[in-house]
């Protein structure tokens, strides 16, 4: 019955397997043609200490004396071998880098992805079950809004109103400031995440909300439906019990396929809340002319579309059996 | 200078038995190093650096005293640096700190291309436990702010995870470092230095508007706050503007117009500003205090050199400015008139005008630019403000005004901003300056016999009597402001007697953190 | 009892609908981009200088959005920055406009084609949409140039899409092969077969690309990686608003935020009634 699923994945491996390459030199291009120069990028504000000779010997250490397409080799050797070099600005390997930062942006984004979804497709059910009545308008009205709204911006009016004006959250960081580590109890852990977590489901919540309620009221319209409500069952109930069962399906598809714009927004999120992640060492990478940092995170979050992409592919036809043919 | 209440509290406090759950320091500063605590990377440039101690250090008077070094000799051809290390100092791992830990330390920075530059650095030798020596490819004396700044590493235990787990002969040891989050340190009880008042110290990065945050909820005691920002202080902590050498100045191109280029294309010199009646006369006249006002609020004060208030600066070189009357009158003598009466002067059909860039994104060196320029029309000069990226600065600045910020604790600084040799290398001596008697004083004070000895050379390359590169020699610059640092402190904290800041605002400030004490229970 | 029984009843003016709709929703969107670039060329002179009396203002009758730490008025910014994010977003969205185009139709041509457009689409797909966007403009150096370029290279896949299968419908239908029979050639077809079904789909595509390419300039902005922060721009305010939301200063936050969605949303509002009249069917699908 399963015999879907190996056909699917070695599919999708085999597509991995020159993406993955064709992305590394895509991405080695694209960081070589920067005209940012990464030495006075690391020397910054220390430009009165560090001569002319010293600016040589630090483009020495990095390699930076040599031809490009040597250092692609160099890079590709090392990538054949599971290393992704040394990131310029954290001065430590990038997978440590990767390694240590991507537990703190996996739980942004993981809380984010199952809120978004409960409550995209909670609403997206409600608004068909009332279409064209005033939930169904405001509803869409605020996915409408919330498309719209740059996801950096929401974060900063919910600082302004929970955190600064209201005093309730924290404004910034993972943790409360002076603890350690271990000091630091579970509550604080989830006050320290409300607000991240709430600005990035925004990201992901419009998208769901409008299809839901398509696929709700295509089901509505549908024989099946109309045969139900005849026997009396009322809309929402109809919503969420057999609409539920037909949209949902689609909506985990519609939203894990979606799963990697929730990256992008943890980039922003990170940079507002000071929220110590993967998001804001791209940052860093980008301002620092970090390109072995940039071309990891680069190679990360690609794993990371493809995985969601996969899982979307599994859900799709663990929804649908008309899709179990040959992929 | 006599604190009463603190001493009484310290002598409370030596009273009374330790408390268990004495009260953190949390300091909300940035300065977080993204690579790491080792000094060999360039850890521990400004401020403390907290896990190593170094052989000499800075006094708040920038007076050069011994830390792990008791003695120090320089040879007397400036080649060779001689130094006795004291036999107590010990990593916080319990190992003794040796010469051979000097020299390793040393030779590792030299040829490790991070960002302590010991290019000069021929080798370090460690001549037995106690005594180190340190020779030079030439005779260069700011090579003693390298011996203050260089922490010590342990040759034994130094390796690829050194910087995310540092051990040191330094005050302080880590106990965690959330990388993006904060740093949490605790004492170190090896230390040679004595007791600190704090059982362990926060340091909260995340973004400077967290850390206002927490100001705000009292959270922390001591944050690095924009100046604009700063009179508004919350409950229970005061506002301290700190003193700086973060200044800012009108870099003159020195040239004329000769039609030729940079390396990469873009024009050198100015007819305007190559006339030394006109940089002279922009000296005098500008009026500082009102710049200071205008543009910092009132945080700072006017600046006369690079190096205001350092040991190596040059205070003869000064000269009064806010005097229109005498720098018309400098314009008249140079043949610089209003002919045409459209309110600018002329000198043989040139119009005494040029552009002053800044970096349009910076609101400081906008207000700086657009406050001089105001000022200098009355004179009859006409300074047109132009808001550029770097990019077009760094394109236009061998040929056009532009307002640029330096201040170090390190007079190398003067010798990369005044010497010919660095005439158009990246933003040092962006006006092409060039004086052979300047240079030969720069030089002299390298090959100085002793850093005091160097002083007198840094002095006289900015006024020796007759020439320099100061206002009233060459006028090479017209210096406008020293920017202050501000912070909030809690009103239980007292940091003690504080340096002259050097540029960049916030890490510097924990230069003498392990004297800091809380004043109330 | 629902809308379901009722909707066939008024096909006829639900078909006419979307066209009116449509129209709307283009008046609006059209009148607040007039708006925005004739407000900022109107800006009295000064209206954007640093003003040491009126800093940090609450909104008040002489400063509707209030004033920022150096005491610049923030309508008057917000309305730059807007009209700056406008031109920017209008450039970057035509540039990706016009890859869509070029892409979506080769790959019509013969199945090389076809096979080297799918692994653009595949790679440009295959990063989150922000993470390629700073790796481009980091590429660039930053700067206005970096986010045209930034924003062109990555919002072409949805419409080249949409162009491909139209034109390739297009191309397998009969009266392609009657022409092509007749003796006309490939440039005459394309013109006269192909050009005239596929502009609505463009300029709905267009329209659908523009908002995004605002919002992301914003977002590129806003990390420093987008337009030179000496130019008004969004993004750049609202990184600026970031310290000033901690001493309350709310106001310097609102106006930006609230302007830029405002155009994004009556032009996402506008490409999508296009979008819905250019393929009637697909309202419901």
């Amino acid at each position: 019955m399963k015999a879907w699923l190996p056909a699917l994945l070695a599919g999708r491996l085999i597509r991995l397997a020159w993406l993955l390459p064709l992305a590394a030199v895509g991405l080695f291009t694209l960081i070589s043609l920067a005209p940012i120069d990464p030495v006075q990028a690391y020397v910054g504000g220390r430009t009165s200490q560090i001569g002319p000779e010293q600016r040589d010997a630090i483009a020495a250490a990095w390699g930076l004396d040599r031809p490009a397409v040597e250092r692609f080799a160099n890079w590709l050797g090392q990538l054949a071998r599971g290393d992704l070099g040394q990131s310029i600005t954290f001065n430590a390997p990038v997978m440590q880098v990767i390694a240590a930062r991507l537990p703190a942006s996996l739980a942004l984004i993981g809380l984010a992805f199952v809120l978004s979804f409960v409550l995209g497709t909670a609403l997206g059910l409600v608004a068909g079950a009332t279409r064209g009545r005033w939930p169904d308008r405001v509803i869409r009205t605020i996915a409408v809004v919330m498309a719209a709204s740059p996801g950096f911006w929401v974060a900063i009016l919910l600082v302004a109103f929970f955190a600064v004006g209201l005093g309730w959250l924290p404004a910034c960081c993972a943790t409360p400031p002076g603890q350690l580590a271990a000091e630091v109890t579970l509550a604080d852990r989830w006050r320290h995440m409300v607000l991240p977590v709430a600005t990035l489901s925004v990201v992901g919540i419009a998208p769901l909300v409008l299809h839901t309620r398509q696929s709700l009221v295509a089901f509505l319209d549908s024989p099946a439906a109309r045969h139900l409500s005849a026997h009396g069952a009322t809309p929402l109930h109809l919503a969420f019990g057999p609409g539920l069962r037909h949209a949902a399906g689609v909506a985990l598809t519609l939203h894990l396929a979606g799963a990697g714009e929730l990256f992008g927004g943890s980039v922003l999120a990170e940079a507002v809340f000071a929220w110590p992640g993967l998001g804001q060492a791209t940052v860093r990478a980008a301002t620092g002319a970090d390109a072995p940092l940039l071309m990891g995170i680069g190679l990360a979050t690609l794993l990371f579309v493809f995985a969601g992409n996969l899982l979307a592919d599994v859900a799709a036809r663990l929804a649908d059996p008309r899709l179990r043919g040959p992929a | 200078m006599f604190r009463p209440l603190s001493t009484m509290a310290i002598a409370l406090s030596l009273m009374l038995p330790v408390q268990a759950d004495a009260r953190p320091l949390v300091l909300a500063i940035g300065g977080e190093p993204d690579g790491g605590f080792d000094p060999i990377m360039g850890w521990g440039h400004y401020g403390n650096p907290l896990f190593q101690s170094t052989l000499l250090r800075y006094d708040a008077g920038l007076n050069l005293i011994g830390d792990l070094a008791e003695d120090w000799i320089l040879s007397e051809d400036g080649l060779v640096w001689q130094l006795r290390l004291r036999g107590d100092a010990m990593f916080s791992d319990g190992t003794p700190l040796t010469a051979e830990d000097v020299a390793f330390t040393y030779n590792t920075a030299r040829a490790a291309g991070g960002l302590a530059d010991l290019t000069v650095l021929k080798e370090a030798r460690a001549l037995d436990a106690t005594t180190v020596e340190l020779e030079l490819t030439e005779p260069r004396i700011t090579f003693v702010s390298r011996l203050a700044t260089l922490g010590i590493v342990p040759a034994a235990s130094y390796g690829s995870d050194y910087a995310r787990y540092p051990v040191g002969s330094g005050p302080f040891k880590m106990v965690e470092w959330r990388e993006g989050e904060q740093l949490v340190v605790e004492p170190n009880p090896h230390w040679h230095g004595g007791a600190i008042a704090f059982e362990r110290v926060s340091f909260v990065f995340g973004s400077e508007e967290a850390g206002q945050a927490l100001a705000r909820t009292g959270t922390a005691d001591l944050v690095a706050v924009p100046p604009s920002l700063a009179d508004a202080a919350p409950s229970g902590m005061k506002v301290l503007h700190v003193d700086t050498v973060d200044n800012r100045g009108l870099a003159f191109p020195m040239v004329f117009r000769t039609g030729g280029t940079t390396a990469a294309g873009t024009p050198i010199g100015n007819d305007v500003t190559a006339d030394r009646a006109i940089r002279v006369a922009i000296n005098q006249a500008l009026d500082r205090e009102a710049l200071v006002a205008l543009a910092l609020n009132g945080h700072g004060r006017p600046a006369t050199g690079p190096a205001d208030g350092l040991p190596w600066d040059n205070p003869e070189a000064a000269i009064p400015g806010n005097d229109p009357a005498a720098a018309m009158e400098t314009l008249e003598t140079g043949g610089w008139t209003d002919t045409d009466g459209d309110g600018i002067r002329e000198k043989d059909g040139l119009r005494a005008a040029f552009q002053v860039l800044y970096p349009a994104s910076d609101s400081t060196r906008q207000a700086l630019a657009l406050g001089a320029s105001d000022q200098l029309r009355e004179i009859g000069i006409d300074a047109q403000p132009s808001g550029s990226s770097w990019d077009e600065i760094g394109a236009l600045m061998h040929s056009e005004v532009v307002v640029l910020g330096w201040g170090a604790h390190d007079p190398s600084e003067i010798f990369y901003l005044h010497h010919g040799d660095y005439a158009g290398v990246d933003y040092y001596n962006t006006g092409h300056y060039a004086n052979p008697t300047v240079d030969a004083h720069l030089e002299a004070a390298e090959a100085a016999p002793s850093f005091d000895a160097s002083l007198a050379e840094w002095k006289a390359a900015a006024w020796d009597g007759e020439t320099g590169f100061s206002l009233k020699g060459d006028a090479t610059w017209a210096w406008m402001v020293n920017l202050d640092h501000s912070y909030w402190v809690s009103d239980c904290l007292d940091l003690g007697p504080l340096q002259v800041h050097p540029h960049g605002h916030g890490f510097p400030i924990t230069h003498d953190l392990p004297s800091w004490r809380w004043t109330c229970e | 009892m629902s809308d379901a029984t009722k909707l066939p009843l008024c096909l006829p003016e639900h078909l006419r609908r979307p066209q009116r709709r449509a129209k709307r929703h283009g008046i609006v969107a059209l009148a607040i981009l007039g708006a925005v670039l004739a407000g900022a060329v109107l800006l009295p002179d000064g209206a954007l200088s640093v003003n040491a009396a009126t800093r940090a203002q609450p909104p008040q009758p002489a400063h509707l959005m209030g004033t920022d730490l150096l005491g610049r008025d923030i309508a008057a910014r917000t309305l730059a920055a807007l009209a700056q994010s406008v031109q920017v977003g209008l450039l970057a969205a035509g540039a990706s406009t016009i890859m869509a185009v070029v892409l979506g139709l080769a790959a019509t041509f013969g199945r090389m084609a076809d096979h080297v457009v799918g692994l653009l689409t595949e790679l440009a797909l295959g990063l989150p949409h922000f993470v390629l966007l700073i790796m481009i403009a980091f590429a660039m150096g930053g700067g206005t140039a970096g986010v045209v370029v930034a924003v062109a290279l990555t919002h072409w896949p949805r419409l080249a899409r949409v162009l491909r299968h139209e034109a390739q419908t297009i191309a397998a239908s009969d009266y392609v092969a009657i022409s092509r029979a007749l003796g006309r050639s490939r440039l005459w077809v394309a013109r006269h077969h192909l050009a005239q079904p596929l502009v609505p789909q463009i300029v709905a595509g267009f329209i659908v690309i523009f908002p995004h390419a605002i919002l992301h300039e914003a977002g590129l902005s806003f990390i420093g990686l987008g337009i030179e922060p000496h130019l008004p721009s969004i993004g750049v305010m609202l990184s600026e608003s970031l310290r000033e939301i901690m001493a309350g200063h709310w106001w310097v936050a609102a106006a930006p935020g609230l302007g830029l969605m405002l155009v994004a949303l009556t032009f996402e509002r506008f490409g999508e009634a296009l979008r819905q009249l250019s393929n009637p069917a697909g309202e419901e699908a």
